[in-house]
């Protein structure tokens, strides 16, 4: 099966052809603000860090934007950096691969000065992205983030089990599928044991379930068997497994074939793993950096937040919540419940929406431009 | 009469209102009444479909869930009032 996609040098393929500027350190974040305001048609990636920390925070925040900055759907990047921070703004542009990547740092100059720089910069990459035609691209090539946020007691009956079978389609094809949210496993490590393709594999995703559990249970004590959102509660949800219970279900039933770090790239096709943060936007980042072209992401309460450069398709369990925030979704999957449709028609629209937007269909989400960023951070800040 | 509660799993002792639940409605599940409302039920919460003494554990999706902190009528609102997460032990 194939979709209209850009075909990058290293043989993946992006189904969008962005233009992003990111910031190396927050304090470059005004320059890359007003590079967006000239360029609205580019993608502007602001976040909190870049200094002021230790080694285990610097590193995720440098695998996670050079994750995002080499994401297929990136056809140039300029990062913007201050000058004597930790993580340079060369240091990113250097990380990219096969794509046009430039890198100004605002100590040369000043404000205006990089944001001139930033402007010739950015007229010369849209003469270079402008360059670029979509060509029959394989699904195969694809990988697919899934994610759920907001979720209520029907994400588990409607949203995610459509999802599912979507996952199961795309695994069909040959597709990647990386499932996170360690912190909305809690409660599923018999389940999802079960599902890894050999018992050593199974044995590390129970224990970094386990540990997830430990570590909540050390932060919370009593109440980490409630660790879910105000949102969730008010949904219907009673404790982290059975919203586990309901979030694991978007996996679909294919087996589990690899375990992978935050914001690392799968090695091996099919269902995927990634230890994640629950925490929505963190949960994306590590997607997007592992070069997740797209995110379906099932909500029960509703949510806007979509991602820079990748494409978030929002899918909403009930159709009060569709009905609220339709211009914020792109599915309808409480249709299973007042249309009686069966969950795996609502998969397999969900797979086709998936598709279309692959070779070029808007998300609610990109239309609305509603793209925040933040990744993992765990350790103090200096 | 029309569903207004999903059971997910045959060994689940709670479903999931579709609809607003008021007290003295009959739940319906699976096209059979399961006995009746004594109290509201929001849509996407849970009422229990048999009574279930303190300390036993809610089952949905045919796994519990959580574990009752006091007995609880067929046809009450279960949630977090009435429930509490299974505790977990770390040796």
């Amino acid at each position: 099966m194939e979709f209209m996609g850009y075909q990058r040098n290293n043989d993946s393929f992006g189904i969008r052809n962005h233009i992003l500027i990111m910031s190396s350190v927050s304090c470059a974040n005004g320059v890359v603000d007003a590079l967006g305001r000239i360029f609205p048609d580019a993608i502007t990636l602001q976040h909190a860090y870049g200094c002021g920390y230790g080694p285990d925070d610097f590193t995720v925040s440098l695998r996670i934007l050079s994750g995002i900055l080499n994401n297929p759907n990136v056809g140039a990047v300029l990062v913007i950096g201050l000058g004597c921070e930790l993580l340079k703004s060369e240091r990113l542009a250097q990380a990219a691969k096969g794509k046009p990547a430039e890198a100004i740092s605002i100590q040369q100059g000043g404000s205006a000065t990089a944001t001139k720089k930033g402007i010739e910069i950015v007229k010369k990459f849209i003469k270079h992205t402008k360059m670029a035609r979509r060509v029959p691209s394989p699904v195969s090539q694809l990988i697919i983030g899934l994610k759920c946020g907001g979720s209520d007691a029907f994400s588990g009956v409607t949203a995610n089990p459509a999802v599912g079978v979507a996952a199961d389609l795309f695994v069909q094809e040959g597709a990647t599928v990386i499932m996170g949210e360690t912190t909305e496993m809690i409660g599923t490590a018999h389940i999802l044991k079960k599902r890894c393709m050999d018992q050593q594999l199974g044995n590390r995703v129970e224990k970094m379930i386990f540990n997830q559990e430990k570590q909540v249970h050390d932060a919370l004590g009593k109440l980490a068997g409630l660790v879910i959102a105000p949102g969730n509660i008010d949904g219907g949800l009673s404790s982290i497994t059975e919203k586990s219970l309901g979030c694991i279900a978007k996996s679909g039933s294919t087996p589990i074939n690899e375990l992978i770090a935050y914001g690392n790239r799968p090695s091996k096709k099919g269902l995927v793993v990634m230890d994640t943060p629950g925490y929505d936007i963190d949960s994306m980042a590590g997607m997007a950096s592992a070069g997740a072209q797209m995110i379906i992401f099932t909500t029960g309460r509703g949510t806007p937040a979509g991602f820079p450069a990748v494409p978030v398709i929002k899918v909403s369990s009930n159709t009060q919540t569709y009905r609220n925030m339709t211009g914020d979704i792109d599915i309808n999957a409480g249709s299973i419940l007042d249309e009686s449709k069966s969950v795996e028609a609502a998969g397999r629209d969900i797979f086709d929406f998936s598709l279309r937007v692959a070779s070029g269909a808007t998300t609610r989400a990109e239309i609305n431009k509603s793209i925040p960023f933040n990744c993992l951070k765990q350790g103090p800040t200096f | 009469m029309k569903n207004n509660a999903l059971q997910i799993n045959g060994k689940d002792n709670v479903a999931i209102a579709i609809n607003p639940i008021r007290p003295g409605d009959y739940i319906v599940v699976n096209n059979k009444t399961v006995g009746q409302a004594i109290q509201d039920i929001e849509p996407s919460h849970k009422v229990a479909l048999v009574p279930v003494k303190k300390g036993e554990n809610i089952i949905r999706y045919g796994e519990p869930i959580v574990r009752a902190t006091c007995d609880v009528k067929q046809g009450e609102w279960v949630h977090t009032h009435n429930t509490e997460p299974i505790p977990i032990s770390y040796n």
